[in-house]
C-alpha cells in the first residue's frame, strides 16, 4: 500500500471534517481518514498529533476525556463553533481553487 | 487575544498537558497494535512544539547549568563580577545623576505642563524678565493656564545680619505647584497680604530649631519687619534646585529691599490641557509686541518667548555637551576595558572548558545549541555585574548627595530609568564580551590568537585615554597652582556693594566716599573697579570666530586704575582715560589673532579704537586657554553695579572686616559681601582638583584592569607552550629567549593599543581644551607620563607569570602527556 503524505494545511481541513459528525480520539481521526480516503490517505502520527496541538492553540477543538472503544481513557477532540466556521471557510476556499485547478486541466 | 490566553494556560499547566499527550501516544500505540510507530520521546516533542514555548525549557536548562558552572569556579565569578559590576557602577552613576538633574521630573504637581520661558530678540537673549511683563501674561494669556514669577535676593536676618536666601514668587507659586505646609499655611492667591513669609523645611530646622509653635511669629528681614506665616514641607522642591532659605510673596519686593524694580525675574507658566508649546509661545510672542506699543523701554523690537520643559531640576543647554560627552566617553571607556578584560579572561577560561566542549559536541550538541549555553553564562555574569553595579552607582550617588547637603527631594534611588539603563549596559556589556569568545569556544577554535590579540589591543587602548586624560588634568592643575594666571590675586579683595536702586550719580558718590575713605587705611595699595570682577561669578562672553579660530571674548569695564590694581602689565599703547568713550583695550592674544602682523594699536575693534594692548590675564575663566579679554571704561550708568577691587601690601585677613565695615558705613541700608580673590582661585582650584582625582581613580582602575588581563593572557601562554619551552631549554635557549618566545606574540597588540589610545585621548582631550589652564591637549608631557606608567604596569604585568616560563623543567615538559 503506497504511502500518501498530504500538505499540513489539507490534513488540517481533514481532521475538521472528520470532527464535525462528533467528537473523536486521536486514533480514530487517522483512522477515519485513511477509511473514507479508500486507504489512499495515511496520516501519519508524526503529522497528526503536531496538528492537533496546533488547532487546539487556534480553539479550532476542544479536548475532553471520554472511554474508547477498548475501555480506555483517552482525550476525545471535538469541534468548536469556531472550528466550524473555519471548516466553512476552509471547504469554499478549497472548492473555488479546486475548481479553478480543474478548469485549467481540463482546457488546457 | 484568546489564543494568547490559551498559551499562557498550556504554560501554567505544562506538566499536566504533557502527560495527557504521553498517554495519548501510548493508547494511540497499542491501538496500531505491532506495527511501526514513531519514536515516543521525539513526537511528543514535535507536538509540544505547536505550543510555542520550548524556548523557556531550553532557557531554564542554560540558566540552570550556568548558575552550576559559575557556582564550580567562585574565584573567577567574583573577579568578573566585581570587574563589570565597576564597569557598570561607574556609568550608573553618572547617568543617574544626569536623570536626577534632567530626566526625572520634580515632585510638583503635574510636572509635565510646565514651561520656562526666557526672552529673545535678535540682539538680545536673556532668561529674565521685567516682573511688569510677566504680570501682563498672567493677566492676558489664554493658553497658559497659570503664570509664575520668582526672582531671587539675599536678605539679612536679624540684627547680627547673617544673609540668607529669599525667593520673591508669585502668591499662586505653592498653590500652583501643589505644594503643602509642614506647619501653619504657605501664600494664598486669593488674598492680599502684607509682608509675611514662608520658611522652606532645612531653614526652619536649621536657623529655628524646628520650632513646632513658629506660624505667626515675627522676624527682622533687612531690618524691616516680617510675619512668618508657615514651613513649606520637607520634599517641596520648588521649581529648579537652589532651594532658598525663604519665599516671600514678590509684590513684597519692594518692601524688603528699597528701590528693587523687579526687573529680573524667571517665569514659568503651564501650558492649558491638550496644547503644545509652540502655541503658547506664538501666543506670548504677539502679546509681548502689543505690550511693547505701550512699554517700548522694557520689551524687544520682536521679541520671541522660547520655552523649556520647566518641571526639571534644569535643563540642557547647548555649552553642556562637551561636558556630557567626555564624561560618558571616560565611563563607556572603563567599562570597555572591563569588558575587554573580561573577554580574554573567558578565553582562557574556555580552554580550561575544552574537553567538556568537545565531549558535548562529539555527542551531539550543535553548534548553535553551545554557543547560546556559553552565552546564556555571560548574561548571567552581566546579569550579577548589572546589580552590583547598580547598588554602587547607587552608593557613589548617595555618598555624593550627603557630601554636598543635597535637599531631601533629590532621591538618588535608581528608578525604572536607571535600572533600564544599568540592565541594557549589562546586556550591551555581555555582547561585547561574551559573544566573541563563545564563538571561539563553540568552535573550538579558542587557540587562536587573534580574538585574543584583538582584545588585548582594546584593553590597552581604553586604559591609555583614560591615563591620559588623567595626566592632562594632573599637568593642568599642577600649572595652575605653580603659575600665577596673569593678574594678582593674592593680595586683592572684592567688595559687592550691591547698590540696588541707585542712581549712576549717588553710586558714583558712594564710590568716591569709599576710596577716599579707603586710600587712609595703612595696607591698601591700590583701588579700582570692574563691572566682572576677577574669578568672580558674573561675566559677559562672546563666542567669535577670528581667522579659523573659535575664541571665547570676555569683555569687561573698568576704571582706568584696574591694570595697576590687578598688576596687569600693558604691553603697548596707552592705558584706558577718563572720557574714553570709543576706546578699547585688547588683551595680547587677542591682538595677536586679530592683527597678526600690524600693530593692533590704532586698529578698530566692533566699532571702537584700540588704545592699547594688555598682557594676558585670564580673570574669569584662568582654565580656559582659548579666552580672550576686552577692556572698556566703564559708562556712568553701569557704576551701580560696579564692584570694587583693593590690593593690600601684606596679608588681606587683617584689613576684611575694616574694609566691610567701612563699605556698610557710608549707607547702613547696603549689605555688601566681601570676598578674598585668593579663595575664589583656590575654590577654581580645589573643583579642578575633584576632577582630576576621579579621572586619575578612573585610570588607575582601568590600568589595573588591563593588567589583570594581561597577566591571564600571559598565564594562559605559558601554560599553552610548557611543552615547546622545555623542548627549546633542553636544545639550549637562554632565558631571554623563553621569555620571547612567550611575549612576543603580544607586542603587535599593545603597540596598536597604545598607538589608537594616544589617537583616541587626542581627539578626546579637544573637548577639554577649555579645562586646562593653558596646558596643550596635546601635552607632551602628560602624553609620555601616562604612556610610561602604563607600559612599566603592563611589563610587570607580563613578567610575573612570564617567570614560570623560566622555571620549566625540561624533563618534566617533556614527559608531560
Amino acid at each position: 500500500m503506497p504511502k500518501n503524505e498530504m500538505p499540513s494545511g489539507a490534513l488540517v481541513l481533514l481532521i475538521l471534517r472528520v470532527l464535525r459528525s462528533g467528537a473523536l480520539h486521536g486514533y480514530a481521526i487517522a483512522q477515519r481518514i485513511h477509511v473514507l480516503s479508500s486507504e489512499v490517505l495515511h496520516v501519519e502520527e508524526g503529522s497528526l498529533y503536531p496538528a492537533l496541538q496546533r488547532i487546539l492553540l487556534k480553539g479550532w477543538v476542544s479536548a475532553e476525556w471520554g472511554i474508547s472503544e477498548t475501555n480506555r481513557k483517552v482525550r476525545f477532540y471535538r469541534l468548536t463553533p469556531d472550528g466550524l466556521k473555519q471548516l466553512e471557510a476552509e471547504l469554499s476556499g478549497y472548492d473555488r481553487v479546486n475548481e479553478a485547478i480543474q478548469s485549467v486541466l481540463r482546457t488546457a | 487575544m484568546s489564543q494568547l490566553f490559551r498559551r499562557l494556560r498550556y504554560l501554567l499547566n505544562r506538566r499536566r498537558f504533557d502527560r495527557e499527550l504521553a498517554g495519548e501516544l501510548e493508547f494511540h500505540r497499542e491501538m496500531r497494535g505491532g506495527r511501526p510507530f514513531g519514536n515516543t520521546l521525539r513526537l511528543r516533542e514535535e507536538a509540544r512544539d505547536a505550543w510555542g514555548w520550548t524556548w523557556i525549557d531550553r532557557l531554564g536548562q542554560d540558566l540552570r547549568y550556568a548558575a552550576r558552572k559559575l557556582r564550580q569556579s567562585p574565584g573567577f565569578t567574583i573577579t568578573a563580577v566585581l570587574m563589570l559590576a565597576l564597569g557598570i557602577g561607574v556609568n550608573v552613576a553618572t547617568f543617574g545623576f544626569f536623570n536626577l538633574m534632567f530626566l526625572r521630573p520634580l515632585p510638583v504637581r503635574d510636572p509635565g505642563t510646565l514651561l520656562h520661558f526666557w526672552r529673545q530678540a535678535p540682539q538680545n537673549l536673556a532668561d529674565n524678565f521685567p516682573y511688569s511683563e510677566a504680570a501682563f501674561f498672567a493677566e492676558y494669556s489664554k493658553n497658559l493656564s497659570a503664570v509664575m514669577a520668582a526672582s531671587g535676593a539675599r536678605l539679612k536676618i536679624g540684627a547680627e545680619g547673617k544673609l540668607l536666601n529669599a525667593h520673591f514668587v508669585t502668591p499662586n507659586y505653592f498653590s500652583e505647584l501643589g505644594a503643602t505646609a509642614a506647619i501653619g499655611r504657605l501664600l494664598d492667591p486669593l488674598q492680599r497680604e502684607g509682608p509675611v513669609v514662608v520658611l522652606s523645611y532645612p531653614f526652619w530646622r536649621s536657623h529655628f530649631a524646628a520650632d513646632p509653635s513658629i506660624a505667626g511669629k515675627m522676624i527682622h528681614l533687612n531690618n524691616k519687619p516680617a510675619t512668618i506665616i508657615g514651613v513649606a514641607s520637607k520634599d517641596f522642591s520648588g521649581l529648579g534646585l537652589g532651594t532658598p532659605d525663604l519665599w516671600a510673596s514678590i509684590a513684597q519686593q519692594p518692601y524688603f529691599i528699597s528701590g528693587s524694580d523687579l526687573q529680573g525675574v524667571q517665569m514659568w507658566g503651564r501650558l492649558r490641557p491638550g496644547l503644545t508649546p509652540s502655541v503658547a509661545e506664538a501666543e506670548l510672542a504677539s502679546l509681548a509686541a502689543r505690550l511693547r506699543q505701550q512699554d517700548p523701554k522694557d520689551i524687544w523690537e520682536n521679541e520671541t518667548l522660547p520655552s523649556q520643559p520647566g518641571g526639571y531640576a534644569a535643563t540642557v543647554r547647548p555649552e553642556m555637551y562637551p561636558v556630557f560627552a567626555i564624561v560618558a566617553a571616560l565611563g563607556l571607556l572603563i567599562l570597555g576595558a572591563a569588558c575587554a578584560t573580561l573577554g580574554s579572561l573567558l578565553l582562557a577560561r574556555g580552554v580550561s572548558r575544552d574537553r567538556e566542549i568537545a565531549i558535548r559536541i562529539s555527542i551531539g550538541a550543535g553548534r548553535i545549541r553551545l554557543m547560546r549555553q556559553l552565552f546564556t553564562e555571560s548574561l548571567v555574569l552581566a546579569g550579577l555585574g548589572s546589580a552590583t553595579g547598580l547598588a554602587m552607582g547607587y552608593a557613589a550617588l548617595r555618598g555624593l548627595m550627603i557630601w554636598t547637603d543635597s535637599p531631601e527631594w533629590l532621591n538618588p534611588a535608581p528608578d525604572w530609568r536607571v535600572t533600564a539603563f544599568a540592565l541594557s549596559l549589562g546586556l550591551a556589556a555581555a555582547i561585547l564580551f561574551g559573544i566573541a569568545p563563545a564563538w571561539q569556544i563553540a568552535r573550538q577554535r579558542v587557540r587562536a590568537t587573534k580574538v585574543r590579540q584583538i582584545l588585548i589591543g582594546a584593553q590597552v587602548a581604553a586604559s591609555c585615554v583614560l591615563l591620559i586624560v588623567a595626566g592632562l588634568l594632573v599637568r593642568a592643575l599642577n600649572h595652575a597652582v605653580t603659575t600665577t594666571p596673569g593678574f594678582e590675586y593674592e593680595h586683592v579683595i572684592a567688595v559687592y556693594p550691591s547698590l540696588q536702586g541707585y542712581s549712576p550719580v549717588q553710586a558714583a558718590a558712594y564710590f568716591d566716599t569709599l576710596r577716599a575713605r579707603l586710600s587712609h587705611v595703612p595696607g591698601v595699595e591700590s583701588i579700582s573697579m570692574a563691572s566682572n570682577p576677577p574669578l568672580g561669578n558674573r561675566w559677559t562672553v562672546d563666542k567669535a570666530n577670528v581667522a579659523g579660530q573659535s575664541i571665547n571674548i570676555h569683555s569687561n569695564h573698568i576704571d582706568p586704575r584696574f591694570f595697576e590694581t590687578m598688576k596687569i602689565p600693558l604691553l603697548r599703547g596707552r592705558n584706558l582715560m577718563p572720557g574714553d568713550t570709543q576706546a578699547v583695550v585688547v588683551s595680547e592674544s587677542l591682538a595677536r589673532v586679530e592683527w597678526p602682523s600690524q600693530d593692533p594699536v590704532g586698529q578698530t575693534f566692533s566699532k571702537d579704537v584700540v588704545v592699547g594692548v594688555a598682557a594676558n590675564a585670564r580673570l574669569v575663566s584662568p582654565e580656559d586657554s582659548d579666552a580672550v579679554e576686552v577692556y572698556h571704561l566703564a559708562p556712568q550708568e553701569l557704576l551701580p553695579s560696579m564692584v570694587v577691587l583693593i590690593r593690600t601690601s601684606g596679608p588681606v585677613e587683617p584689613l576684611v572686616p575694616l574694609i566691610a565695615s567701612t563699605a556698610k558705613s557710608i549707607d547702613p541700608l547696603l549689605f555688601p559681601e566681601v570676598q578674598l580673590l585668593k579663595s575664589s582661585f583656590s575654590h577654581k582650584v580645589d573643583q579642578a582638583g575633584y576632577a582630576t582625582l576621579t579621572a586619575g581613580v578612573l585610570g588607575l582602575v582601568a590600568m589595573l584592569l588591563a593588567c589583570l588581563g594581561i597577566v591571564g593572557i600571559v598565564a594562559y601562554a605559558v601554560s599553552q607552550r610548557t611543552k615547546e619551552i622545555g623542548i627549546r631549554m633542553a636544545l639550549g635557549a637562554k632565558p631571554a629567549d623563553v621569555l620571547s618566545i612567550v611575549l612576543r606574540q603580544f607586542a603587535a597588540p599593545v603597540i596598536a593599543g597604545l598607538l589608537v589610545g594616544i589617537g583616541g585621548a587626542a581627539v578626546l582631550s579637544q573637548i577639554l581644551r577649555g579645562q586646562l589652564y593653558g596646558i596643550s591637549n596635546l601635552d607632551p608631557i602628560a602624553y609620555l607620563a601616562a604612556i610610561g606608567v602604563f607600559v612599566m604596569a603592563a611589563v610587570l604585568a607580563a613578567l610575573l607569570p612570564a617567570r614560570r616560563a623560566l622555571r620549566v623543567d625540561p624533563m618534566l615538559a617533556l614527559r608531560y602527556e
